[in-house]
C-alpha cells in the first residue's frame, strides 16, 4: 500500500461524509428490515411509518428459536459446509484453468472458454432433473456432497473468466525470470504467478462461496432431509409457513445476514486488502 | 432430538472435506513438478513422450479426483447413518447404499444404523402447519410402535416444491412409498404412471364422491382420501353487527354488506387470489356458483362471475393485494382485523382459535349468485408402484382406521372424506359445522390429467380482471381458448 | 534466451492445466445440455415422462412457442431487464469504484461494508424488497408521498409495469457491490506510474480516464458486462420470490417460465424448447464476447 497518496484536509472530510451518506443510502433496505423485524405487527401496519421502533417487540425473534423442528444452527453448518466445500473445489479447478486459458494459446482454446461462458447460461429448470439423476447414480443424493458438487459449477466457470485477465495481465517477463531463477513452469506457477494473482483468487474464492451461500434451488432439490438443508430452503419455507408476517420474516432476514455480515466484517480487512492490493508490480 | 450427534457428525465431514481433496491437490502438483523438470531440458522427440507421461500423470491425478468424490460420497453415506465416532473417513471405501439411513430422522438413527430389521416406508407431505406436522408424527410413531414389520417416516416437502420434486423423482426413480397430494394433481401423476391401482383394496363406499373422483381414473381407484375440506366465508360479527348488517347470501348482499363494512382501514372483503392453484381454488366457487363450468367459461355466466370479482376490487371493498396473499396470509389479514369478511378453509381454524381467541367470528355459506356452491379440497394419499407396497398399504389400513382419520381430522381442522365419520364429527354449534353443510355444495376440480393447464387458465382470467388488464369478456374469451386447447 | 523461447512454442501444454475444470463442467453441465436438446424436439408431458414412447415431434415446441403469449412476454421482459439492470448496476458500480479508489479515511472500511447488500441470500433480499414496495405499508411509497410525487399509494407489485420496475431496482441493489467489487480490483492492476506520467504531461481527469483508465480496464469491464448479462438473463430466484411472474404474467422471465412449463404444468419439452430458446440468445452473445476478447489478445 502507498501511503504517499493518501488525501488529508478538508477533502478527505468531504469524501468521508459523502461515503457515509452513499451508505446510508444503499444499505437502507437492511435497515428497515432491522428495524421491521423489532416492530409490532400494528406498528408495521402503522401509517405513516415510523423509523425506529416505538415499542420494541423481540417476540418474532423468540418465535425463530421456538418454531417447530427447524434448527437454526444446524442449517448454518449446512449452509457454511456446502458453500466451503464449493469453494475449494471451484478455486483448485478454476485457479490452474484461468492461467492455462490466459498464458497459453493452445488448440480448443476458444472453444473452452467458449465452453466455460455456456456451462452458466443454463437455467435451473434445465439443470435440475439430470443433475438430480448424476447425483442419485453417484449415491450422493440426499447428503451435502450433492449441493457441493452442484454448486461448484457455478463457481468455476465465474472464476475462470475473471481469473484470467488478471493472469494475462501479468507480464510475460515476470514468468521468464522465474525461469531463469530455475523454476518449472508448474513451480513458477505455484510461487509466482499465483502469488501476484492473489486478489484475483480471493475474488473468485468469496464469489464461489457466496453463489454456494445464495443458493436455494440446487441445496432444496437435492438434499431432501430438513435437517441437512441450508439456510436458504429454511427461509423459503419459512416464508411458505408466514406469509405476509412481517415481523417474523424480517427477523429470520436478519438472523440469516448477521452471521455473514459479521464474518465480513471482522475479516474485510483482509478481504478487501486482498481484493484491490498486490498490484501488478510492472 | 439428538442435536449433538448430528453436530460432530458434519465437524467431521468437514474437516474431512478440507484435507483430502488438498492432499490430492498436492500429490498432483508434486507429479506435475516431477516431469516438468527434465522435460525443459529433452530433445524433440523426447518431449513428446514426456507429454505422453504427462498425460498418463494427468489422468492419474483425475482418477484421483474421482476416487476422491467417491470417497466423500461413502463418508457421507456413512455419515447419515449417525457415524458419530469419526471413522468413518475412509476414503475410496466402497460406496454402500443405505436407503433407510438416508430415511432417517437424527431421533431413531441409532435404529437406522442396523437397517433390515424393519421395512422402511417413507412418505412425503407438504403442510407446512406444525400441528399438522406433529399429528401426522403421532399417528406414524404409534403405527411404528404397534407392530415390527415396517417403519415409517415422513418427510416434509414445501408444497411450491412439491410438484417439482415429485416429477424430478419420477424421471429419477426416487420416489417416496407414499405420497399425501393435494387432489386436483393427482390424476396428473396417475397419468405419469407412478401410482398403484388400489381398485378393490379400500372400501370407499362410504365416502364423498367428489373426494373418491378425484383419485379414480378410468373407473380404477389410485388413492385414498386423506381428509375432505372446501371453502367457505368467514365474518367479524362484531363488525357485522356494527356495520348493522345481516349476514349475506346473495351477490348482492355481500356486495352491499363489503361497502357498508370497509373503512380507511377495513377492507370488507378478502380472498386469496395467487395466480397458481391456490388461486383457481379460491376463484372456482364464484364461477360455479353462476352455472359455469371449468371448462366453459366464456357465456354469460363466466363473464358475470368475472364481472362481480372485478367489481369487488373497483369499489375497493377487495384489496389488490389479494393476488399476493396466500390463504394463510388472508387469514392473518382478517385475524389482524383488516379485513372483515374472507373466503377460507376450514384448517384454519385451530390456529386462529389460538392465536386470536377473542376474535369473534363466524362461517357461513358463501353468498351465491344462481346456487350455492364451493370446490372440494383437501389431500389424497397415494402409494408409489415399485416402492415398498406392502408396507405402504400396511400403513394406510391403519391411518384410515375411524379411530386415526378422528384423530387426524380434529387435529387438522379437515372433515373426514367417510360420511358417515364426517356427519358426527362436530357438535351442532361448532364452527366446523358450517363447512360440513358447504360440503355438499362442494364439487372437485377436475380430475383431469391436464388440470394445471386448465387451473392457470382460470386463475390467469381473474387475476386479469383483478388487476384491470382486461375486461372480464376479453379475460373470458382467452381463458376459453386455452382450455380448448387442452380439453378440445 | 534460446532456451525460453522454446519453451513458450508449446503453447499445447496449457490445455493440461484447464483439462481438469473443463471435464468437472462437461460432466455436469454437459449433460444437461444435451438432454435438454433432445427433450426439445420430443413430446414429453406427464402422460410419458416415465413409461411410454417419447415422440420426436422435430420443431412442434418451438413452433407453438411463436403463438403464446406469455413467452412473447417473457422474451421481452428477459431483455429489458437485462439491460435496464446492467446499465444501472454498471454505471453506478463503476461510479463508485472510481470514488472509493481514492484514498480517503473511509474508503477501505465503507468500500467493505457496501459489499453487504450482495453477500445476503437472494431469496432473503427479495423478501425485503417486497416489504420496501409493499402498497400500504411499504416505506417506497411513504417517502414518494412525503416528497409529494405521489397523491395516492402505487401498487408497485400488484400492477403490470410497475412490478417490473420493482424487480429492477431489487436487481440492480444486488449488482452495483458485484460490479464495484470487480471494479475496483481491476483498477488495482493499472500501474500508477502511468497515471503520473499522464499528470506529468498535463492530461486532465477526464482525458487520464478516457486515455489511460477505460482501455486498460477493458478485460476487466467485458468481464463484467458478459457475467452480469448472463447472470442477470436467467434470473430465477428474484422473480420467482417477489412475483412468481406475476400479476397475469407480465413479469415471466425466459428462466421462470421454463420453470413453470416444466415443473408446475408438466409441460416438459416445451419448457426445455423455453430454456433453449434462452441459452441460444446467451450462446449468441457468448460467440461475440469471445471474438472480441480473443482477437485483441493476438
Amino acid at each position: 500500500m502507498d501511503e504517499e497518496k493518501r488525501i488529508s484536509g478538508k477533502k478527505n472530510i468531504v469524501l468521508c461524509i459523502v461515503s457515509v451518506l452513499i451508505l446510508c443510502i444503499l444499505l437502507f433496505p437492511l435497515y428497515w428490515a432491522f428495524i421491521t423485524s423489532l416492530k409490532t405487527e400494528q406498528e408495521i401496519f402503522q401509517n405513516p411509518p415510523t423509523f425506529y421502533p416505538h415499542v420494541v417487540n423481540s417476540k418474532s425473534y423468540a418465535a425463530q428459536v421456538e418454531t417447530g423442528d427447524f434448527n437454526m444452527f444446524r442449517s448454518f453448518g449446512n449452509s457454511f459446509l456446502i458453500s466451503i466445500g464449493a469453494t475449494i473445489i471451484a478455486v483448485i479447478l478454476a485457479v490452474p484453468a484461468s492461467y492455462g486459458i490466459a498464458k497459453y494459446k493452445f488448440k480448443g482454446r476458444k472453444i473452452m472458454l467458449l465452453s466455460f461462458l455456456v456451462t452458466q447460461m443454463l437455467p435451473v429448470s434445465v439443470l435440475l432433473t439430470p443433475m438430480f439423476i448424476m447425483f442419485k447414480n453417484l449415491h450422493v443424493y440426499n447428503t451435502w456432497v450433492a449441493a457441493v458438487l452442484a454448486d461448484a459449477t457455478i463457481g468455476i466457470p465465474f472464476s475462470i473468466l475473471i481469473l484470467k485477465n488478471y493472469f494475462a495481465s501479468i507480464p510475460k517477463d515476470l514468468e521468464e525470470a522465474a525461469y531463469l531463477d530455475g523454476c518449472n513452469r508448474f513451480t513458477a506457477f505455484v510461487r509466482i504467478l499465483i502469488p501476484i494473482a492473489r486478489p484475483g483468487v480471493m475474488v473468485c474464492a468469496i464469489f464461489s462461496f457466496l453463489y454456494a451461500w445464495g443458493d436455494l434451488a440446487y441445496g432444496m432439490t437435492f438434499i431432501l432431509d430438513q435437517e441437512k438443508r441450508p439456510i436458504t430452503a429454511g427461509i423459503f419455507n419459512f416464508m411458505g409457513q408466514y406469509g405476509t408476517k412481517w415481523s417474523y420474516l424480517t427477523a429470520f432476514a436478519v438472523v440469516t445476514i448477521i452471521p455473514v455480515a459479521l464474518i465480513f466484517i471482522f475479516m474485510q480487512k483482509y478481504i478487501v486488502s486482498g481484493m484491490t492490493s498486490g498490484a501488478v508490480k510492472g | 432430538m439428538d442435536i449433538l450427534s448430528e453436530k460432530t457428525f458434519s465437524l467431521d465431514n468437514l474437516s474431512f472435506f478440507i484435507f483430502l481433496p488438498f492432499r490430492g491437490a498436492v500429490n498432483g502438483c508434486m507429479m506435475n513438478a516431477s516431469t516438468d523438470k527434465p522435460y525443459m531440458r529433452k530433445g524433440l522427440k523426447e518431449r513428446v513422450k514426456m507429454k505422453k507421461k504427462k498425460i498418463t500423470a494427468l489422468l492419474t491425478a483425475m482418477a484421483m479426483t474421482a476416487g476422491l468424490l467417491a470417497g466423500c460420497g461413502s463418508s457421507s453415506d456413512s455419515g447419515a447413518a449417525a457415524d458419530t465416532t469419526g471413522t468413518g473417513s475412509d476414503a475410496g471405501a466402497e460406496v454402500q447404499e443405505s436407503p433407510a439411513a438416508e430415511t432417517t430422522e437424527a431421533d431413531n438413527s441409532e435404529q437406522a444404523a442396523h437397517t433390515g430389521e424393519a421395512d422402511a416406508v417413507t412418505i412425503w407431505y407438504y403442510w407446512e402447519t406444525e400441528g399438522h406436522q406433529v399429528a401426522l408424527d403421532q399417528v406414524i410413531q404409534d403405527y411404528n410402535a404397534s407392530q415390527e414389520q415396517y417403519e415409517v417416516t415422513a418427510k416434509y416437502v414445501p408444497f411450491a416444491d412439491f410438484k417439482k420434486q415429485l416429477s424430478i423423482g419420477a424421471s429419477a426413480d426416487e420416489l417416496p412409498d407414499i405420497a399425501i397430494l393435494d387432489s386436483p394433481d393427482h390424476a396428473s401423476y396417475v397419468e405419469m404412471g407412478i401410482f398403484e391401482d388400489l381398485t378393490g383394496k379400500f372400501d370407499v363406499s362410504n365416502y364423498y364422491d367428489g373426494t373418491v373422483n378425484s383419485c379414480t381414473v378410468d373407473g380404477k381407484l389410485y388413492g385414498v382420501p386423506f381428509g375432505a375440506n372446501c371453502l367457505a366465508l368467514y365474518y367479524n360479527e362484531d363488525m357485522l353487527n356494527e356495520a348493522g348488517c345481516s349476514v349475506p347470501t346473495t351477490w348482492d348482499e355481500l356486495m352491499d354488506t363489503a361497502k357498508a363494512l370497509t373503512t380507511d382501514s377495513v377492507t370488507g372483503l378478502a380472498l386469496c387470489s395467487v395466480q397458481n392453484e391456490e388461486g383457481t381454488f379460491n376463484f372456482v366457487p364464484w364461477l360455479w356458483s353462476t352455472g359455469a363450468t371449468s371448462y366453459e367459461i366464456n357465456n354469460d355466466n363466466g363473464v358475470r362471475a368475472l364481472t362481480f370479482i372485478q367489481s369487488l376490487v373497483n369499489e375497493g371493498v377487495m384489496s389488490k393485494e389479494c393476488i399476493n396473499w396466500t390463504q394463510g396470509d388472508v387469514m392473518n389479514q382478517f385475524i389482524s382485523g383488516n379485513v372483515a369478511m374472507m373466503e377460507n378453509g376450514p384448517w384454519q381454524i385451530p390456529t386462529m382459535q389460538s392465536e386470536a381467541p377473542d376474535l369473534n367470528w363466524k362461517v357461513t355459506l358463501i353468498p351465491k349468485d344462481a346456487e350455492y356452491s364451493s370446490v372440494l379440497g383437501g389431500e389424497n394419499y397415494a402409494v408409489i408402484n415399485g416402492g415398498n407396497v406392502d408396507g405402504a398399504l400396511d400403513f394406510l389400513t391403519y391411518a384410515t382406521s375411524e379411530e386415526k382419520v378422528k384423530y387426524l381430522m380434529d387435529k387438522f381442522g379437515y372433515i373426514s372424506a367417510d360420511k358417515t365419520i364426517a356427519e358426527n364429527q362436530f357438535e351442532a354449534d361448532s364452527p366446523y359445522q358450517p363447512f360440513v353443510e358447504e360440503l355438499n355444495y362442494a364439487m372437485p376440480r377436475g380430475p383431469l390429467a391436464e388440470w394445471p393447464s386448465v387451473s392457470d387458465a382460470i386463475s390467469l382470467a381473474f387475476n386479469q380482471v383483478i388487476t384491470g388488464t382486461a375486461a372480464p369478456e376479453d379475460a373470458a374469451a382467452e381463458a376459453q381458448a386455452t382450455i380448448d386447447g387442452i380439453v378440445k | 534466451m534460446g532456451k525460453i523461447k522454446k519453451f513458450f512454442r508449446y503453447d499445447n501444454v496449457g490445455i493440461f492445466f484447464v483439462l481438469p475444470a473443463f471435464l468437472y463442467m462437461l460432466i455436469f453441465v454437459g449433460y444437461p445440455i444435451i438432454r435438454n436438446i433432445i427433450l426439445s424436439f420430443q413430446d414429453v408431458n406427464a402422460g410419458n415422462l416415465v413409461r411410454g414412447t417419447k415422440n420426436f415431434v422435430m420443431f412442434n415446441n418451438y413452433l407453438e412457442l411463436i403463438g403464446d403469449s406469455v413467452f412473447k412476454t417473457s422474451l421481452f421482459n428477459t431483455l429489458r431487464y437485462t439491460v435496464l439492470c446492467l446499465v444501472f448496476q454498471f454505471v453506478i458500480g463503476f461510479a463508485l469504484a472510481l470514488f472509493f479508489n481514492r484514498k480517503f479515511a473511509f474508503a477501505k472500511p465503507i468500500r467493505g461494508i457496501l459489499l453487504v447488500p450482495w453477500m445476503i441470500p437472494v431469496t432473503v433480499t427479495a423478501l425485503m424488497f417486497k416489504l420496501l414496495f409493499a402498497t400500504d405499508i411499504g416505506v417506497i411509497n411513504f417517502i414518494l408521498r412525503s416528497l409529494h410525487l405521489i397523491n395516492k399509494n402505487v401498487e408497485w407489485l400488484t400492477t403490470p409495469g410497475t412490478a417490473m420496475f420493482a424487480l429492477i431496482c431489487a436487481n440492480v441493489w444486488i449488482g452495483i457491490p458485484f460490479n464495484m467489487i470487480l471494479i475496483s480490483t481491476g483498477l488495482t492492476t493499472i500501474p500508477k506510474e502511468l497515471y503520473e506520467s499522464s499528470s506529468i504531461d498535463g492530461a486532465n481527469k477526464v482525458q487520464t480516464f478516457m486515455r489511460i483508465t477505460l482501455p486498460l480496464l477493458k478485460p476487466t469491464i467485458e468481464s463484467v458486462l458478459i457475467l452480469g448479462f448472463i447472470y442477470t438473463f436467467k434470473v430465477y430466484d428474484l422473480v420467482y420470490v417477489m412475483t412468481s411472474g406475476g400479476p397475469v404474467n407480465s413479469t415471466h422471465m425466459l428462466s421462470t417460465y421454463s420453470y413453470k412449463l416444466s415443473f408446475e404444468m408438466f409441460k416438459y419439452s416445451k419448457g426445455s424448447a423455453v430454456a433453449n430458446v434462452l441459452l441460444v440468445i446467451l450462446l449468441i452473445v457468448g460467440v461475440f464476447y469471445i471474438k472480441a476478447t480473443t482477437e485483441e489478445e493476438v
